[in-house]
């Protein structure tokens, strides 16, 4: 319990710290949201000057962030100057969408990556592992970007499936079997580059983790007694590996977020993506930090979970909790 | 019924439609009895179609009074009317909901009769009352319209005065020349759904697009159906529409428009070539040119329409706020000197921007009005063409030398160097400072290319002068000269060169500052032509901007869309929404 409650007041702490320094550099960065109406000949200094006072910007800064503070207990997460409305909707109605991508990739990359990697360090240097290598390398090598452009090139050329967005405006057929059909297409390219992404780090993590499990005197001896080897590998071997395998999985989640944010903006994605590149460029302070604090829940939730599940699965940290 | 022009500016009032009024039977296609519908004279089309395009971003508001953002006011535009409108082809003022008006002698009182028996988008009936209601919005300090600004004449607001429900009277502090184009976009709200939230002080929240669409009415030929958050927005045909075509049919002739939002241009053309949208408002010149190979295989034509209202400049920094012992005041010096100016302009080779930048499709300009604005544009500004030479000549002639390696020298011997700051988001402004950098190189100059964010080139030029030269572009709204004023009195928001000037600072900016007051009092359009023309004159001969390039509209559009005709005025391509129609075959396939 005592460990839930330290890690519950960390997690506090740190996003107290990620909206302050957030909210700072948007401050320090030159410009703001109001300078390109002065660019608009048909607008006065006045109204400029009038637009700026109505939203606290002629406040400093520290007064502001209070002000922000208290919108944020409120959950509102402060004003949008673009949609002269409150943050916390505009953001958790796109979220979903972004939760959506990576709920789907993470999964699908883990079930990807794991026999592979499992494989490779059972068959060290044989041609399992040497082709899981190569893979890895290759994919590791390659931008995210890269990988999102040769997609939506092979789906111009060809039509296989849709070249950006979530959905058909214009549907062909109706009903639930159509639109998830739909729903399905539109999440091929962008889920796969995804996936292609974040499996080079996977499959070395997950293959030396195995490595160092397969080395240990009980799994050497699970196989003296002849134990079949498939059965060792991922009944026995997999679940002494699973420590460092579920931390990497709430690190993984976290920079699978910031990789869909980037393939949001490539792949026309609506998900928080284009919305927060708008917003910064913009200056749309409060969306930028709204949507900075939502990344660190996400990476918050998911370490916390991780670290549950370590909790769970070992017994040594447990000890510790309890001394 | 026959026309109702007036007198005022003639020349600027043909229009492409007439005014009828058609009894007829009550139905979704057919106008109702007693309205007085406008007919197009443009070809007639076939009803039906769903018609797909895109916006680089989404918009934040469906709310006219304070929308700023283009996206927003490109969706708002179709979902609402104005009283008197700029036909976007033509660039001339025509009817719309107002079906004429009358101007007085002395200019100050615009008389304009509203059409009888239209109806807003959710059925309820149009009167002088909703048109008052919309004004006082509009022109309510606590609002903040960005619209306010331009329905303050001579720094009073205009004052409307309802005489019956069909009449309304329009007073100016002063005569405006073309006031007529004034009430072009400001859109006419329904009085009966917002006059409660703009009572309590809440009309700047209303019509956010979270609202439903049965909250919201307008005039335009369309109506809110659908907003999916970040993905698209579905306008609806409006059935009460207030025009139609020449055989009596209610326009518009589509069933639906959808604007799906993208991030950015490449996003835009992607989803083009894909297929998923119909119609493209803007391409780059790389665009035009890769989509111009595939359009005979993809069933889309992209269409160069000429000559826009962007114009490009070079910007020394002429501030005169600045402190005396800054590095950029020493180089004020330099600046301050017309011929270095001259000498400047002299050696930039504007054709090969063109060619390079643009692949020929744009225009080399010496003055900053484009050929888009065909009556304004003063034709016997001098297009010098480039010459090293004679830039070398002015630079002598103004002090300057060379060093033994070329470099140029001031007065004191110190080289002639300064940096160009331009927007790293326009590819096109940062080639244009690039080419700049190459052609003063030959006159001994050196200049560095610095391009940052747009956001912090706005900080640097409106707040803290910070730059030595800089790339940037402006793009009018309207080819007439008053959506300009703000650039060139020396009071103005937008006198980029010198920005905050209580009074003009050269002897020239006096005179520009006297052309301009006394050309929007002016009611003749050929004198107030004279008077711009001088103006144009005074910075072709001062270059307080060099004047460098325009683009051209470069648009696209599926083969089977008719009557798509695109403008060099925004929007470009769906001004005339209600005339676009899709062959038979398409409208019946998408149904």
């Amino acid at each position: 319990m005592k460990f839930l409650v330290r890690r519950f007041l960390h997690s506090v702490f740190l996003l107290m710290g990620v909206s302050l320094l957030s909210f700072s550099l948007l401050q320090l960065t030159p410009g703001s949201f109001f300078d390109e109406m002065q660019l608009n000949p048909q607008i006065s200094r006045a109204t400029v000057s009038r637009l700026r006072a109505e939203y606290g910007m002629d406040r400093p800064m520290l007064q502001r962030y209070v002000c922000w503070l208290e919108s944020a207990a409120r959950g509102d997460w402060g004003l949008s100057f673009a949609y002269n409305a409150p943050v916390a909707p505009l953001i958790w109605a796109r979220a979903r969408n972004t939760l959506l991508l990576t709920g789907l990739a993470l999964p699908l990359a883990w079930i990807i990556a794991l026999p592979i990697g499992v494989l490779s360090a059972g068959e060290r240097y044989r041609w399992i592992d040497r082709g899981g290598n190569l893979v890895a390398s290759v994919l590791l090598v390659t931008p995210e970007l890269l990988l999102a452009l040769g997609l939506l090139w092979l789906a111009l050329r060809t039509r296989w499936f849709p070249a950006g967005g979530m959905a058909s405006v214009v549907p062909i057929k109706h009903g639930a079997a159509a639109h998830i059909k739909d729903l399905v297409q539109h999440l091929f390219a962008p889920v796969t580059v995804l996936v292609l992404g974040s499996l080079p780090v996977l499959l070395r993590h997950i293959r030396s983790a195995m490595v160092d499990a397969l080395q240990t005197p009980y799994i050497k001896a699970a196989r003296s007694h002849g134990i079949p080897y498939l059965r060792i590998l991922f009944r026995h071997a997999l679940l002494a590996a699973s420590s460092p395998l579920l931390s990497l999985a709430g690190l993984s989640l976290a920079s699978l977020l910031s990789v869909s944010l980037l393939v949001e903006v490539i792949m026309n994605w609506p998900g928080l993506g284009p919305l927060l590149l708008e917003a910064i460029l913009a200056r749309d302070v409060y969306v930028v930090v709204g949507a900075v604090m939502l990344s660190g829940l996400f990476l918050v939730c998911a370490t916390a979970v991780s670290d549950v599940l370590l909790f769970i699965a070992d017994p040594r940290i447990r000890t510790e909790d309890l001394a | 019924m026959g026309c109702h022009f007036t007198k005022g500016l003639p020349a600027l009032l043909l229009s492409s439609v007439v005014v009828c009024l058609i009894p007829s039977s009550v139905s979704a296609q057919s106008p109702l009895s007693k309205e007085e519908l406008l007919i197009s004279n443009d070809p007639v089309g076939h009803p039906g179609g769903h018609l797909v395009v895109s916006l680089r971003s989404e918009p934040k508001t469906l709310n006219p009074v304070t929308s700023i953002d283009i996206s927003s006011r490109e969706v708002i535009a179709q979902m609402t009317g104005d009283l008197i409108h700029i036909n976007r082809f033509s660039e001339n003022t025509e009817p719309a909901l107002a079906k004429s008006w009358k101007v007085s002698r002395d200019g100050l009182e615009y008389t304009l009769k509203l059409r009888r028996g239209l109806r807003f988008s959710d059925g309820s009936p149009l009167d002088a009352d909703d048109v008052l209601f919309s004004f006082h919005a509009y022109l309510d300090e606590k609002v903040n319209s960005p619209q306010r600004d331009l329905l303050l004449i001579g720094g009073k607001p205009i004052t409307i005065q309802r005489m019956d429900a069909d009449t309304l009277v329009f007073r100016l502090a002063q005569p405006y020349a073309a006031a007529e184009r004034l009430f072009d976009s400001v859109a006419i709200l329904p009085r009966r759904l917002l006059e409660q939230a703009y009572n309590d002080g809440k009309l700047s929240q209303t019509w956010g697009l979270d609202t439903s669409p049965q909250q919201i009415a307008g005039l335009g030929p369309f109506r809110l159906k659908e907003y999916v958050v970040g993905q698209y927005l579905t306008l609806e045909r409006n059935p009460y529409y207030w025009k139609a075509d020449r055989e009596g049919r209610r326009l518009p002739y589509l069933d639906q428009i959808t604007f799906i939002f993208v991030p950015n241009a490449d996003a835009e053309v992607i989803r083009f070539q894909a297929g998923d949208t119909d119609m493209v408002n803007r391409l780059s010149a790389e665009d035009y040119a890769a989509l111009e190979k595939e359009q005979t295989a993809h069933s889309f034509h992209v269409y160069d329409a000429g000559p826009s209202l962007e114009y490009n400049f070079l910007l020394l920094n002429l501030n005169s706020s600045l402190p005396a012992q800054s590095e950029i005041a020493k180089k004020q010096k330099w600046f301050r000197d017309v011929k270095f100016r001259q000498a400047i302009s002299l050696a930039i080779d504007r054709d090969s921007m063109i060619r390079l930048i643009y692949r020929g499709r744009g225009t080399p300009l010496w003055t900053p009005v484009t050929p888009a604005s065909s009556f304004w544009i003063d034709n016997a500004i001098p297009h010098p063409p480039r010459s090293i030479d004679q830039a070398r000549k002015l630079l002598q002639q103004a002090g300057f030398s060379w060093s033994r390696n070329g470099e140029l020298t001031d007065d004191t011997g110190s080289p002639v160097k300064f940096s160009i700051l331009t927007s790293a988001s326009n590819s096109q402004r940062v080639q244009m400072a690039t080419i700049i950098q190459q052609d003063l190189k030959e006159l001994g100059v050196s200049a560095q290319v610095v391009s940052l964010e747009f956001r912090s080139v706005a900080d640097r030029i409106f707040r803290s002068h910070d730059y030595e030269a800089a790339v940037l572009g402006l793009a009018g709204g309207d080819t007439d000269p008053n959506s300009q004023m703000n650039v060139w009195l020396s009071t103005g928001n937008d006198h980029l060169w010198d920005i905050g000037e209580a009074h003009p600072a050269t002897s020239w900016e006096a005179e520009i500052d006297r052309l301009m007051e006394k050309q929007l009092t002016t009611l003749k359009p050929q004198a107030r032509k004279i008077l711009f023309d001088r103006v144009q004159e005074i910075i072709a001969e001062n270059l307080p901007i060099i004047s460098l390039v325009s683009p051209n509209v470069l648009v696209g559009a599926k083969d089977q869309l008719g009557n798509f005709r695109p403008a060099a005025l925004d929007p470009h391509t769906l001004w005339n929404s209600q005339e676009l129609f899709f062959s038979v075959t398409v409208a019946a396939r998408q149904r």
